[in-house]
């Protein structure tokens, strides 16, 4: 092969599986390459971008080689009229969202640490930040995709324009899957304009109950928001930040009335962030996100937040050190972050939160964890009722599981 | 379609066990009763299926699946049957499992934006069922008061609205689906990030070939405080088009923007009595939002028509005006039948800064062949529904209507866009598959098919140009779908 490759090193260790080669393609032609030949010699990969989300998923059985994209980092075409942009798998979203910027438009996907995050690992992770309130996830961002599949076939679903049906959206199957479907190399998104004014408002204080109404409150009113996060802060009290973005007429108009809002409530508290402060909610919340040892991601409705705040918060937040728990509250996700202070406490209080968040219908799943925590709980969690299928769409598209064998859900 | 080797009407036992299945009034087996199941809105293709079921619950859809793989019987589903892409086209001797009495709405949960409901609920429906409380259901296709949800799950129903909202794959939280061996598995629901692969972006657009959809869970929209409607008359589609590159880049994102050209308005005009200029199109658009921003944005946004080239700008004062604006627009397709014994809609899409140079080359596709086209489009997405008129008592005409509507289909793949938008592939875009996608990108969706339904049972003969079986799955042996007999129906 004539593909860029070196020895591995303890750099390139995915949750302890020691990978021999990595190898760096430059070109789709040379990443199916890699893949195909990866395939006669029977061995397995992993699939690394800006390696930002490495924790995610369980311990991978073994890997033989690691495919690194940060060759393949070219916008293949961006087209602003037509508000769509193609861009290769390593591409950094920091670069690309440069790329947009110089036309006034963006994807409107802000995860934590768009420097380093990749195109390639944004859908294989399903990376999302604050911003999802209002334009979604990769989902529903993502128009096509091009990947190489287990035996090296190269594979396209979707294609460039926004309205598409032809076909089944591989695009969609390709979200989430953590590198055991196939390698990413190129994907399409559609854009948005980059707003005129954005603003953050901080209501400091709520209760869970009192987050639960400023939701309803919200719709309510026919606000349109595009981030509402709430982020704990002692015993049953969250600081919330509401961001508006647009048009400045539209902006003004909605901040004001959701200040009046809240003024109108008893000991509602409303002040609009400066530029610096809103900046540094935001990075503190982009931190919370990323850096603890132990983040967990729970899923319920948005109108649980009293349940989750009273009766599942507190066990797990007193089995950490420097605990911190950030809610998208019209979403219904939250983010657990902060150090086990004691392995078996910690363990304890993520089965018994899991098993009261199922009962919710959402679920706990475990997105960092030191090793000893990893060995007392799954960081799945109960398989989902699909696994079967999930299986199966494996089996047909990785028949020999050596994509990222062990990684994904249910020992996939 | 392939021929059936012979007019396969269920046997008595087939009959008599679907019967036992669900009730003998709701197993047609009459050729004469099932004539309204030959075919679904694409009226030029037809087969006779073998019997009609219409099972009443999730568990008589799973009844009736297990017997027809029992006795190896193809199956195809079906919604109300208004898709125009031959989705719901019976093979010969099939199963044709209607969903029409399915029609509950199970579970309504505004609070957290969410609504269950069985398939066979007509799209309007959901939002009528809310609309008092200030919500609603956003994809809107045109054939929304009779098309249905479980319909909509199959073909990813779009509509004039998606521009800003989304398709149905960006509305549907969950659902609960009956494979093709009559298990029954629920993918989703109305918490967000279930873990693992998302079936449920495979499910929703997958025409009926990889499951039998029995509960949706639907995200419900709370209504936007303001919105703001215009319609504006240009001399040609030129202007036109260029009045909606110019709105979309300037970072408006309209909630709909809709085009007609001269002969679209022509018909409309004809059948609803709107009082529309005769130019050579116009626009109509949607802006919807809290009400200073759709304030702002619709001041813009007709300024900047009128800087393209507008004639003249008509906002409709009160709701009324509004709604018979729309009407105009929505009733176009079935309009086009005033002006025009026959007509064949088309359904493509282009990158949307290359509307005004694709309508030039279909206007002249229509010269060179003596036809008239018209057009009525989302667009604001390049979504084309170019509408070839002709006569079915000229001879050639509707030989020749049909060969320009493969042409536009090529040249949506020349700009780079897509041969469906909206009403799906089917029966009657598969051929075209394989121009837009390589052998490589079919075999993967062929596998993702397979890996649902590993005997190719649900809805044969549709998205895929070439007959495709599954081969043996890796593990412990299973029959192989080649070792059933009757491949007939399988093209």
């Amino acid at each position: 092969m004539s593909v860029f490759s070196r020895p591995a090193t303890e750099g390139d260790v995915i949750l302890g599986a020691r990978p021999e080669t990595v190898y760096e393609p430059s070109t789709v032609d040379e990443a199916g390459e890699v893949v195909r030949e990866s395939a006669l010699g029977g061995k397995t990969l992993a699939f690394v971008g800006g390696g930002t989300d490495l924790d995610l998923g369980a311990a991978p059985g073994r890997i033989d080689a690691v495919v690194r994209t940060g060759r393949l980092a070219r916008v293949v075409e961006h087209a602003p009229s037509d508000q769509i942009v193609v861009a290769q798998a390593g591409l950094t979203l920091g670069e690309l969202q440069r790329t947009l910027a110089s036309h006034r438009q963006r994807l409107a996907l802000d995860p934590p640490l768009p420097e380093r995050k990749t195109v390639g690992g944004i859908i294989a992770a399903n990376v999302f930040g604050p911003r999802r309130a209002r334009f979604g996830s990769v989902r529903d961002l993502i128009i096509g995709i091009s990947f190489v599949r287990a035996d090296g076939t190269l594979a396209r679903g979707g294609g460039k324009v926004v309205k598409n049906v032809a076909g089944f959206d591989l695009p969609k199957l390709m979200v989430g899957s953590l590198g055991t479907l196939g390698l990413i190399t190129t994907a399409t998104f559609r854009l948005h304009p980059l707003p005129e004014e954005e603003v953050t408002l901080h209501l400091p204080g709520r209760t869970g109950a009192g987050l639960r109404s400023l939701v309803r409150g919200i719709k309510e009113a026919q606000l349109e928001p595009t981030s509402v996060v709430a982020a704990w802060r002692e015993a049953d009290r969250f600081d919330v930040a509401v961001r508006f973005e647009g048009f400045q007429a539209g902006v003004a108009e909605q901040r004001e009335r959701l200040a009046g809002l809240v003024r109108g409530e008893a000991g509602g508290a409303c002040e609009i962030l400066d530029e610096p402060a809103a900046q540094a909610f935001w990075s503190r919340h982009d931190e919370l996100r990323t850096t603890a040892l132990l983040r967990a991601k729970l899923t319920a409705l948005p109108g649980h937040v009293e349940r989750i705040a009273g009766d599942i918060l507190p066990g797990l937040l007193a089995a950490l050190s420097n605990p911190g728990f950030l809610w998208y509250a019209t979403l219904g996700l939250g983010f657990l972050a902060g150090s086990p202070a004691d392995t078996d406490s910690a363990a304890r209080a993520i089965l018994t939160a899991r098993e009261r968040v199922a009962g919710l219908g959402g679920t706990l799943t475990l997105q960092a964890a030191p090793s000893a925590i990893r060995e007392r709980v799954d960081v799945w969690g109960p398989p989902p009722p699909a696994l079967a299928l999930m299986q199966s769409v494996k089996e047909r598209l990785d028949p020999q599981a050596r994509l990222a064998p062990g990684r994904f859900v249910g020992g996939i | 379609m392939s021929a059936s080797p012979s007019p396969a009407t269920a046997s008595n036992d087939a009959v008599a066990r679907m019967a036992a299945a669900v009730g003998a009034r709701y197993c047609i087996s009459d050729p004469s009763e099932m004539r309204t199941y030959e075919c679904d809105g694409l009226m030029s293709f037809r087969v006779m299926p073998g019997i009609v079921v219409l099972p009443g619950s999730t568990e008589e859809v799973a009844r009736v699946v297990r017997i027809a793989r029992e006795l190896d019987l193809p199956i195809v589903p079906r919604g109300a049957g208004t898709g125009l892409s031959g989705g719901a086209l019976p093979v010969p001797g099939c199963v044709v499992i209607g969903l029409s009495r399915m029609k509950k709405i199970l579970e309504v949960d505004l609070e957290n934006g969410w609504m269950r409901v069985q398939p066979g609920v007509a799209n309007l429906d959901v939002s009528k069922a809310i609309g008092s409380a200030g919500y609603y259901y956003a994809p809107d296709p045109s054939s929304q008061s009779v098309c249905t949800i479980g319909g909509n799950v199959a073909e990813n129903s779009g509509g004039a609205h998606c521009l800003k909202y989304g398709f149905t794959s960006n509305h549907v939280l969950g659902a609960r689906l009956v494979l093709a061996d009559g298990s029954v598995v629920d993918l989703g629901g109305p918490v967000l990030d279930t873990p693992g692969y998302d079936l449920l972006g495979v499910l929703v657009g997958s025409e009926g070939m990889i499951g039998i959809v029995t509960e949706v869970v639907l995200r419900l929209l709370r209504k936007p405080q303001a919105t703001r409607t215009f319609f504006a008359t240009f001399p040609s589609t030129d202007e036109a088009g260029n009045a909606v590159s110019a709105i979309i880049s300037s970072g408006i994102v309209p909630a709909a923007i809709e085009m007609m050209d001269r002969l679209a308005i022509t018909a409309a005009k004809a059948a609803t009595g709107v009082d529309w200029p005769d130019v050579g199109a116009a626009l109509l658009m949607d802006a919807d939002g809290p009400e200073a921003e759709v304030e702002n944005t619709a001041d813009n946004a007709v300024e900047l028509a009128r800087a393209a080239g507008a004639i003249e700008i008509r906002r409709p004062r009160d709701e009324a005006e509004r709604a018979l604006m729309w009407k105009g627009r929505k009733s176009a397709f079935a309009a086009v039948g005033r002006i025009s014994p026959n007509y064949f809609v088309q359904d493509g899409v282009i990158p949307r800064s290359k509307i005004a140079k694709v309508l030039r080359e279909i206007e002249e596709m229509g010269n060179r062949a003596g036809l008239r086209i018209a057009n009525v489009f989302h667009a604001g997405d390049g979504n084309l529904h170019p509408l070839v008129l002709y006569d079915a008592n000229v001879p050639g005409q509707e030989q020749a209507a049909e060969e320009i509507g493969g042409e536009i289909l090529r040249m949506c793949i020349r700009e780079g866009g897509s041969i469906t938008g909206e009403h799906g592939v089917g029966a009657d875009k598969a051929v075209y598959m394989g121009e837009m996608f390589s052998e490589g990108d079919l075999e993967t969706m062929s596998l993702v098919r397979c890996a649902f339904d590993p005997e190719t049972r649900l809805n044969p003969g549709k998205v895929f140009p070439t007959p495709r079986l599954c081969g043996d799955r890796p593990g412990p042996h299973r029959p192989h779908a080649t070792e059933f007999s009757g491949e007939a129906w399988r093209e």
